[in-house]
Formats: structure tokens, sequence, C-alpha cells
């Protein structure tokens, strides 16, 4: 079955523009053709599903397999993702070396504009109460100058892998698409769908699916149609995020780039390195106060920045409350804080036009990633806090595991759709996801505390996981996902 | 023969500790001669964060903390003990604290950003005299006088390292003629008790706390009267009132005093003079109904 599937995929693909027309004289209630069947369909076209769909496309095993592409946004936009190199996207994210590994393998990594990624090598992270500091800087078991990880622009990581696609070809690919509705085929004379998912577009056209996949993010149709539940909650926190310039290339240079984050007691600010004297800015804060950064005008928004690296909390909270005149304050607060200049990020001078933009942070975890031939990745099974850079990362984690598990599949002759056969892609990651997640979660919580003796005691263990060489090479490893597997 | 040991031991300690100090001081002198006398002990201090600054050991300032706080208990007078008191307990946190509630109020940060001083030259003293009766100006120059002192009585600040936390002590001290004015509390050692516990709830610096002591030395029913009137009053007040460190009394001289207090949340404790009379009144009654033989 699966054999001829593969067999039948490629024609299907070459008369994509027929099919379509074939299609609408057909009547629209599920009047799915053989034409129409695919052994993969992914819906959304995110950095998880279009890693997902090239990992599958680029290996020999599982190129045979018909799959299809469904996309909201117009993709060729995101394929000719072009900006100057003095512009940066405001929507950046972390990637580990073993993420970036992986993007390599797949033969992506070399689509990207590389000229746009900027790795790091160290990172330093305090807390704005008591300063207590840790610093990880490349494992000096492995050597100085050891990258931690590459800040990359999401657009062009979607680019690349588009780009990567194209090479690779054999997708169908349907953009500018909406699901309008999934349900299960019917049985017919010729065929029995009545187990098979049949997503129904806004095209007119329905696709009948062997593995559906959701990679349709957080708030995912494909989770929905599947009655897989989940549980989490709102951190009634919104990410902040701008682009931003800075004074100079960083105080390591421009070949020692160094990451910044100070857990604020609304929430952690981040200054990510970017190429040159870029930077990516997320700040966590509350809806209100991201809101009153949102109205500031760029002069005070830079102020504030700038003081949130530096000033006192109790400083911060009071910029929060007046709607201008951050600048002039800020210039009076740092005569009279003591501060070690290259202990914070270089003083930010500029920030890009239009970048600065706000996001709700939430918690969610899927009950399960997997059903009968519905499969979950990325943000549609678990949506992190962005405080540790993980949430893309743990994407790449799931697609990596769920291409294993579909070329485990074909290879011994397995419906790729059955539960079965994608049990292993769910106990490889759910658990390993959940403590990220919990791990996150509960430093946001731990680091959200104001006052009381968790704040020594935290700068007691924060001080002390930096002074233990092992335990702190622990941590990097396991946030780097480098390190020995926990489950 | 018993008595006389303990003054011969005394004498030897004294010409003991005269020795050392002369040998210590010749060797100060010839170590760094810029270096004042006080300073013997430590050849290495560091340089002054703002003029008159005086850098302290910890141990300098826990002697210094113990020692003035204990003299001044005895010696209630010693205003420059008192405030020596106040700014070697001040550290840490207490007066970290107090800037904080500064810089989370707009008024509190107007008045560190421009760091005024209270004295008879910023304020005109006869100009306050012509205020209403009613006012806050006239009600402080009202209690200058009655109390016979001047705002130029008001030492600077010393032992504090932080040249902002200094200028913060610095405020206290001299809005301290303020709060008596604002709670109309006498400078007689009870009122003076009453209106540092209300201090202490207010702002929570220690020296303020520690003068509570000082109604140990106070009169019976003085003691009871501030046991069962002013410390509640002081407590309930200092705590649920805002931070009177905030108020930019320059500004509100010429406010109504009522007005002042109700912004604030305090409400006016009883007058101390009036209670103190009635009682003398009823005491020298009490005196004469025992004279003529009741």
């Amino acid at each position: 079955m699966l054999a001829r599937r593969s067999l039948l995929g490629k024609p299907g693909f070459i008369c994509r523009s027929c099919v379509r027309q074939c299609q609408s004289q057909l009547t629209r209630a599920y009047s799915t053709s053989k034409d129409n069947i695919y052994d993969v369909v992914c819906v959304g076209g995110g950095p998880a599903g279009l890693s997902l769909l090239t990992a599958l496309r680029a290996n020999p095993v599982t190129s045979g397999l018909r799959v299809a592409l469904i996309e909201a946004q117009d993709l060729s936009k995101v394929s000719s993702f072009a900006l100057p190199i003095t512009q940066f996207s405001n929507r950046c994210s972390s990637l580990t070396p073993a993420s970036a590994q992986f993007l390599d393998t797949i033969g992506a990594w070399t689509h990207m504009k590389r000229e746009r990624i900027q790795d790091y090598h160290e990172m330093q992270v305090w807390d704005g109460l008591t300063d207590a500091r840790i610093e990880f800087d490349g494992q000096p078991s492995s050597g100085a100058g050891k990258t931690l990880a590459y800040m990359i622009e999401n657009l062009n990581l979607t680019s690349g892998l588009l780009k990567r696609l194209e090479e690779l070809g054999g997708v169908d690919i349907f953009d500018n698409t909406k699901v309008q509705n999934i349900d299960l085929g019917k049985e017919t004379e010729e065929m029995d769908l009545s187990e098979w998912p049949i997503v129904e577009l806004s095209g007119g056209q329905s696709l009948a699916a062997r593995l559906l996949i959701g990679a349709d993010g957080a708030n995912s149709p494909v989770r929905a149609f599947s009655g897989i539940g989940s549980s989490g909650w709102d951190y009634g926190r919104h990410g902040v995020v701008a682009s931003l310039q800075l004074e100079g290339d960083g105080w390591g240079g421009e070949f020692n780039k160094i990451a910044y984050q100070r857990f604020l007691p609304t929430g952690p600010i981040a200054m990510l390195p970017l190429p040159g004297n870029h930077a990516s800015l997320v700040w966590s804060t509350t809806p209100e106060k991201a809101a009153l950064l949102k109205s500031l005008s760029p002069k005070d928004f830079i102020a504030m920045v700038n003081a949130a690296f530096r000033l006192s909390a109790v400083d911060l909270g009071y910029l929060h409350t007046v709607p201008e005149g951050q600048e002039e304050e800020l210039s009076w607060r740092t005569q009279h804080t003591h501060i070690n200049a290259e202990t914070v990020p270089q003083t930010v001078v500029g920030v890009q036009e239009g970048t600065v933009a706000s996001f709700p942070l939430k918690l969610r975890h899927a009950d399960t990633y997997i059903g009968e031939r519905v499969a979950l990745i990325g943000d549609a099974a678990h949506t992190i806090h962005p405080l540790a850079g993980q949430g893309l990362n743990q994407g790449q984690g799931d697609v990596q595991s769920l291409a294993k598990t579909i070329e485990y599949a074909v290879s011994h002759g397995q419906d790729i759709g059955s539960t079965l056969s994608l049990e292993p892609y769910s106990s490889e990651r759910y658990a390993a996801n959940h403590i990220i997640l919990g791990v996150c979660d509960k430093l946001h919580k731990l680091y959200a505390v104001e006052s009381g003796p968790l704040v020594p005691l935290r700068s007691i263990g924060l001080k002390a996981v930096n002074a233990l060489g092992p335990l702190k090479n622990f941590f990097m490893e396991q946030a780097s996902a480098n390190g020995s597997k926990l489950l | 023969m018993e008595a006389a040991i303990p003054r011969i031991r005394a004498v030897a300690a004294a010409g003991q500790t005269q020795l050392l100090r002369s040998a210590v001081c010749a060797t100060c002198a010839s170590s760094s001669s810029s270096s004042s006398r006080r300073h013997f002990s430590v050849f290495n201090r560091p340089q002054p964060n703002y003029p008159g600054h005086v850098p302290l050991t910890k141990i300098e300032r826990a002697g210094l903390a113990v020692g003035a706080s204990v003299m001044s208990f005895f010696d209630p007078y010693r205003h420059d003990l008192i405030a020596a008191t106040g700014e070697a307990t001040a550290t840490p946190y207490f007066i970290y604290r107090l800037r904080d509630a500064m810089l989370a109020d707009p008024t509190g940060r107007r008045i560190l950003r421009q760091r005024p001083l209270i004295s008879s030259k910023t304020l005109s003293l006869p100009a306050l005299r012509n205020l209403p009766a009613n006012s806050v100006g006239r009600a402080y120059v009202g209690w200058l006088d009655r109390e016979g002192v001047s705002p130029d009585t008001r030492s600077r600040v010393r032992y504090i390292d932080d040249e902002e936390c200094a200028y913060v002590m610095q405020r206290y001290r001299e809005c301290h003629d303020f709060y008596h004015a604002l709670t109309g509390l006498p400078i007689v050692r009870e009122g003076e008790v009453a209106l540092k516990a209300f201090e202490f709830a207010n702002t929570l610096l220690p020296m303020t706390g520690l003068s509570i002591f000082a109604a140990a030395t106070m009169k019976r029913g003085e003691r009871q009267r501030f046991a069962s009137i002013y410390l509640p009053w002081a407590i309930r007040n200092g705590a649920r009132g805002k931070d009177v460190i905030n108020v930019f009394w320059e500004e509100r001289l010429e406010d109504d005093v009522d007005e002042l207090r109700a912004e604030l949340g305090i409400e006016r404790p009883p007058d101390m003079r009036d209670i103190r009379k009635r009682e003398r009144e009823q005491k020298k009654r009490l005196q004469e109904l025992k004279e003529r033989g009741f």
C-alpha cells in the first residue's frame, strides 16, 4: 500500500494545477479522489512544520512519502525574505548547537543567510533584586569559545527551510490556505477512509492524510480535531520584543558575543546578540507595563531598556508610572547607581522603527502528542515561557524524533499513521519536554517573588551553582541539549 | 582598701590608653600626616564619598552604634550622640529602604533630585510668622519659637557611606522639627519619645525605635500615658499614614496643617501639653486639699 502510494506520489505533484482544476468541478463534500490522498499532511508552515517536511524529504528512506503542506500565510513572501543587513526582524529565536546540527543534517543550514545569524559564546544572568549572578561561557572541558547558541531571525530560519524544500521538491504546498474543517473520511466502494482524517481547505480541496501533523501553533485546529486536550496557564505577562542598536559590537568584540538576562520581579529581560552592533530584545512584563513600553517615544523606550539592565527595581517601577521623561530620569539615576559597565550589555543607542511589539506568554502542554493518524509537534504540543530560549529547540527536538519514528515505521513496513508506530515519538519527547516546561515555569515563579526569604535563598542558590563547575556544566549541557538524556 | 583597688586599676587603665594613643598617634602622624586624630586605628582609610564623610569599618560602626546609643540613653540631651546612633544603625538595609520609599514616590524623587536643605537661610522665619494661623509654616515656626530651637542646630551626616543615603538621613533629620509641627508633640522627653515611636513606625529607622527605650526613664504617670495613648497612636498612624519623608515641606508651608494631616492619613494625637497641664493642676489641687487637712 505504502509503496504504491509513493509511486503515485510523484506524478501527483507534477499535475498539481491539473488536479486543482479537476477538483473545482467536483462536488466539495469529501470528494476525495486518489490524488488527494497523502501519506503526510502537515498543517502549519512554521519552523516545526517546515523542518519536519524537510527532514522527511531529505531522508532517502522517507523521501518516497507523498507529503502536503498547508499554511495560512503566503509562503512566497517568507521565502523571498530579504532585509538589508542594517535591519533585523523582531522575532528571533535561540538555536542550540544540537538544533543547528540537525538543521545542517537535513541540509537546511546552508540555505540560511549566515551573515544574519549570530553565534554567542557567553551568557550573563543575574537577579535584578540582589545582583547575584551566574556566568555561562564556553565549557571548560571542551575548551574556550564554544558556541552556546545561535541567534536567528525566525523568518531567516523559515525562509532557509523553504529554500531547502524547494530544492528537494516533492511537496504539495497549499499556502494562503486555511483549514476549514477536519473530519474523518467515509467508506466507499473504492476505499475505506473512515479512520482517516480529511482536511477540508478554504480553496475547496480536501486532503486525506495517512498521518496528519499538527504544527499549527498554540491554538492548534489539528489538536482540537483529534480531541487532545491541553493544560496549562497564562502567565499574565507579555513578551515585549524589539530590534535594537548598541553603541558597539559588544564587550567581547565581534567574535565573542555575550547574551544578557536580568530577572526583574515582573519577568526577565534579555538582550541577545545579533551581527554587528545589533541586538534582539525580549522583555517579559505585565500587560499594562508592556502597553506603556509600546507607547513610549523611541528615546524614552531606549532609556527604559538601558534602565532595565542597570537601575534598581524601585526606579524601574517608578519609570513605568510616567508617560514620558524616562531618558532624563535615567541620566539622573545612573549618577547614583553603582554599575560596572562591563557586567551589563552595552548602551542601547537606537531602536529599529516599527519593531516594538508584544505577545502574551503562556504555558500549555498537550495531554498527548499522538492520536490515531495524528501527531502534534512544536507549539501545537507545548508552549513555553521564553526565559530559557527553549521553545524553538523543543520543536526541533520533536521534529528530529518524529522524523526518526516515521523513518523506522517506513523501513519496517508499518503504517506510519497508527498510534503503534507513533508511540516511540511520544515516549521520547513527552517527558523531556515536560521537564523543560516545568523548570522554566518554576524559574519564572521563583524570580517573580519580590521579597521574603526566597530572595536571599535563590541568590545563594544561584551563586552556589555558579561556583560549582560540574553542576553548572550539567545545567548548561541540558540547556543546550547536548547533555546526557535525563529520561 | 577594697574600694581603692578598682580606682587604682582605673587610673592604670587610663594611663595605658593614654600611652597607647600617643604611641599610635606617632605612627599615624608619620604614615599620613593628613589623616585626623580620630582615625588612629585604621591606616588605610578610603577617600570620603562626599564632603564631611567619615568612612568607618564594620567594627568601628558597631562600636559607635553601641557606645552612642548607651550614652544617649543616659543623657538624652546629647543630640550629637543620638544623631551618631542614627547614622551608625541606619545601615545595612534601613536607610536604603527609606531611600527606596522616596524613589517610589514622585515627590520623594523630586526631593532627592533637588536635595533641598532646611536652615534659617533657606527658610525665612519672619515670613513664616506672617502666615495664617493654621498653616504648616506657622505651625512650624510657632513650634520653633515655643520650644526655643532653631533649624540650624542639625549637624551634618558623616557616617553613612552612600552619599545619596547620607542626604536621606540629613533630610529626615532636618524634617524632624516639621514632624513636631505636624503632630503638635512637644520636645519634652515624653513628646520626643512619642514622636520617635511615630517615626519608627513610619520610617523604620532603628535609632527611632531604640529611642522608645527612653520610655523606661520617664516618670510612672508619663509611662502609663505613653503606653495607653501615645504608643498606640504612634504605631497606628506611623504604619498606616503615608511616608512623611516624602513631604516637600518647603512647598507646603502655606497649606493648611489639618489638610496636610488628612492627606497623609495622620490623626492629631491628644494635646500632650494640655494633658500635662491638667494633671499638674489636678495634683496641685490634691496637694491643696491635703494641706487643708481633708
